[in-house]
């Protein structure tokens, strides 16, 4: 059973409410129709629903989920997903800066490209990305991974702790502290898998990006640059 | 926050209504500037145009009778103190501005030009509709700014778009913060320029206003602006003939473009793009630090 709710002519928080009262009701499937870039929209729903946006949305969708599977048939603003816990987020079309930001667990798909900032501080989870990614993808994250099958902006995954990153294409320049690995057969077999069930495509060959760790300590050796800085 | 827009009709039609499209974007991205807006729109050309915003305490008839002694004849005179009026033949465009400052200090340029109608004030984008009828203009392209204020005055001189002033025909619209403006500022006023407001925003005009003095092409001035500007914007920029955008090197302030075969569009957020042109394009995101431009029934110009 599916049910439908229409966004024209309601408030955000209107959208919100239906949202929840007919995750109340019982439904497990819902159509938003025509959200037409709102922000907001679908935020930290804690139950394990399948959304369906038929069209863009605007900021912060799908942020704080606990779970649910969410699918966007157009484009996603700024801050998609950030620190959800688990669950899926299916992007059709390009996502703004800082989609999946801090996300925790669960799967982020974007299969167009995402703006600067993608999968900065994540904690977990995977972060999908079709095509490019912007500057600073990455950054300082703790854990998870990020795949990116067309090309990476600059910076990529500065002052990462830990986690991997995948680039398919060129990466424009790395980040502080990050070395380029050679792929294991387990992350090639590993990346081969989620493509082929998200169903993209990406290059025969990955760049593998990990943290190079020498920014987890102190090094007497900056002492001086430090005593600059400060 | 502010938010900005930006339409250019690929075909050229002078009686594509512009108007309307750019106040449907205007108030979807109201909520990002509730304290003034504005509207710049470009018509195919006809008569030197002016409009001023007289001084204050000076009435209407002694103000019109000395603009008309300057060669400025008023034909419309709106209840909030701004003034049309067009320009006689043989008037020295170049100079007029400082010969009403002349006689009639204290009043303000909006806009000159034979294509440029550029309406602004205090209020929604519904309040200005209900002033102007927007709704109602014809042209090929424009810009419009929804405001909300964090460094200077809310008035109607504060408010965008700017006029670039010495430059007919130009208009700009801001979001985000030029940092280095007292500084530049400064410098532009050492060399005789002037600055009517204290909103950082109108720095741009006058940049744009010195590159073009110096032989710079408008293309080469947006560009070099990336790197003479620091802080945080994403600014629009308009003239009889094209339709421009510029992104700071960080993407600090959110600007969504689409392109399709009849329109380009710009906008702060997609909510302005899909609730006044519907479903049926893709919307992108701009790379930071990149320059776009395009001019009327010409291919587009982007780059990073």
């Amino acid at each position: 059973m599916t049910c439908s709710i229409d966004c024209h002519g309601k408030t955000t928080r209107e959208i919100n409410r239906a949202i929840r009262q007919a995750i109340a009701a019982g439904e497990r499937e819902i159509r938003i129709l025509h959200p037409d870039a709102r922000h907001n929209l679908g935020v930290a729903l804690l139950e394990p629903v399948r959304i369906v946006y038929e069209g863009s949305v605007g900021y912060y969708c799908a942020g704080m989920i606990d779970g649910a599977q969410v699918e966007i048939r157009g484009s996603a603003g700024w801050g998609t997903a950030e620190s959800m816990l688990n669950g899926t987020v299916l992007i059709d079309g390009n996502a703004g800066s800082g989609v999946a930001a801090s996300i925790r667990g669960g799967t982020v798909v974007v299969r167009g490209d995402a703006a600067a900032r993608a999968g900065v501080s994540m904690k977990g989870g995977t972060l999908l990305i079709g095509a490019n990614c912007g500057y600073m993808a990455g950054f300082m994250m703790q854990k998870g991974k990020i795949v990116i099958c067309g090309d990476a902006g600059d910076a990529l995954a500065d002052s990462m702790y830990e986690g991997i990153v995948f680039v398919g294409g060129k990466i424009a320049s790395l980040g502080n502290d990050t070395v380029v690995e050679e792929p294991t057969s387990e992350d090639e077999s590993w990346l081969a898998t989620l493509l082929h069930q998200y169903n993209l495509r990406g290059p025969n060959r990955f760049k593998k990006v990990v943290s190079g760790r020498k920014l987890w300590n102190f090094d007497k050796k900056d002492l001086e640059v430090w005593r600059a800085a400060l | 926050m502010c938010g900005i827009v930006g339409y250019l009709d690929k075909k050229s039609d002078p009686e594509y209504p512009i108007g309307r499209t750019l106040l449907g974007m205007l108030e979807a991205l109201s909520c990002r500037g509730p304290d003034s807006a504005g509207v710049a729109l470009f018509d195919s050309p006809g008569d030197w145009h002016i409009r001023l915003s007289g001084p204050e305490g000076l009435n209407s008839e002694s103000f019109i009778e000395a603009l008309r002694k300057l060669g400025i004849a008023v034909h419309r005179h709106y209840n909030n103190g701004v003034y049309d009026a067009v320009l006689s033949k043989g008037a020295d465009v170049s100079t007029l501005e400082d010969q009403i400052q002349l006689a009639l200090p204290d009043t303000e340029v909006i806009c000159l030009g034979r294509c440029l109608a550029l309406v602004k004030q205090v209020g929604s984008p519904e309040k200005l509709e209900a002033t102007y009828e927007i709704s109602k203009r014809a042209g090929s392209h424009g810009i419009g700014h929804t405001r909300l204020s964090t460094e200077s005055r809310v008035d109607l001189s504060h408010s965008q778009p700017f006029w670039a002033h010495g430059v007919p025909d130009l208009a700009t619209v801001h979001n985000g913060h030029i940092t280095n403006y007292h500084k530049l500022r400064r410098l532009y006023e050492q060399q005789g320029y002037r600055f009517y407001t204290e909103n950082d925003s109108e720095l741009i005009g006058v940049y744009l206003r010195c590159c073009l003095e110096h032989k710079l092409p408008l293309e080469d001035a947006l560009r070099a602006s990336l790197d003479d500007f620091d802080g945080s914007f994403s600014y629009l920029a308009a003239t009889d003939d094209t339709l421009a955008y510029v992104r700071d090197r960080y993407g600090f302030k959110p600007l969504m473009v689409a392109e399709t075969d009849q329109f380009v569009a710009i906008a702060t957020e997609e909510i302005a793009l899909r609730q006044t042109l519907g479903e049926d394009f893709v919307v992108y995101e701009p790379s930071p630090g990149s320059v776009g431009i395009w001019h009327t029934q010409q291919p587009a110009l982007v780059s990073t």
